[in-house]
């Protein structure tokens, strides 16, 4: 029988289990790095110096996980504040407004792959839609545990996924279904 | 009814826009900077347990006259009638496998509160 995260976690309590530590990452490495290149712009050596630092952080902090939240949730909310800490020392936690959204995007020069336009008009979001959008609508988290994740009000949450959705189908309206 | 099409078609791109991400070494890599484990105690506590039981049987043979009361008790036992020796049999086994499921089961306890309290 396969033991669910919050064994592993119990385990790590417990017994100190490294080995329990190791499956967690191992389950959630890929959705967490998959995150963090999302929110840095496919800057993939920084995302993975990040995921590093979230699961060290992690397991450090595990006495924290209340078992309340999935572990999932909770491994989010801490890659996000290594990306928030890491870009306030980067000084580049600025959104990109919509006059900036408008010049960018060209429908006529867009890369004719699907997803190369998708990724590109992500990375045009500003950071807060682009987060709730990322966390809610690719990541399967609710509004609620989104939320918690990013430490914001729910509203706000719901309020950043609807316009980021309407950006990304303004954007992408030339591959909508007709 | 066309934007609830357009919005189901924008998250399943969504989705598949993020395939699995291989490990390549990366759960070694984190692994490798986890601090060392906890010390454990298990050996020091296996040492007292050990210690403690050999002076209580040293106390309990010098105490009971060098032992005497076991052939005496064996003795007894003998002239019990088989009936006797067979309830006592039972019911000793039955005490020893209640003692090693509630230490079983406050074992599991002990994973569940510490996952609890954390």
């Amino acid at each position: 029988m396969e033991l669910t995260d919050a064994d592993l976690v119990a385990r790590v309590l417990v017994d100190d289990d490294q080995n329990a530590f190791g499956e967690l990452v191992r389950r959630h490495q890929s959705a967490v790095r998959g995150l963090l290149r999302q929110l840095t712009r496919t800057d993939v050596a920084l995302a993975d110096d990040l995921a590093q630092q979230t699961f060290l952080r992690a397991y450090k902090n595990i006495r924290s996980f209340r078992g309340e939240a999935r572990f999932s949730t909770w491994i989010y909310r801490i890659a996000y504040n290594c990306f928030r800490e890491d870009a306030r020392r980067r000084k580049e936690l600025v959104g990109i407004d919509e006059e900036q959204l408008q010049t960018q995007h060209d429908p006529q020069v867009a890369d004719p792959a699907l997803r190369h336009d998708l990724m590109r008009a992500l990375n045009l979001l500003p950071l807060n839609e682009r987060s709730a959008v990322l966390l809610c609508c690719q990541n399967g988290l609710s509004h609620d545990e989104a939320s918690r994740v990013l430490d914001i009000p729910l509203g706000t949450v719901k309020t950043n996924v609807l316009r980021g959705r309407e950006k990304l189908k303004r954007m992408l309206a030339d591959w909508g279904p007709n | 009814m066309e934007q609830v099409n357009q919005e189901d078609w924008l998250d399943r791109e969504l989705r598949e826009a993020a395939p699995y991400i291989d490990d390549e070494g990366f759960t070694a890599r984190v692994l490798q900077q986890l601090p060392p484990p906890r010390r454990r105690h298990d050996l020091l506590r296996a040492a007292i347990l050990l210690g403690m039981t050999l002076l209580a049987s040293v106390l309990a043979y010098v105490v009971s006259g060098g032992g005497r009361f076991i052939s005496v008790m064996v003795e007894r036992l003998a002239a019990l009638p088989a009936l006797w020796v067979f309830v006592l049999a039972l019911a000793s086994g039955l005490v020893i496998a209640a003692v090693g499921a509630a230490a079983a089961l406050s074992r599991e306890r002990g994973l569940q509160t510490g996952l609890l309290q954390a």
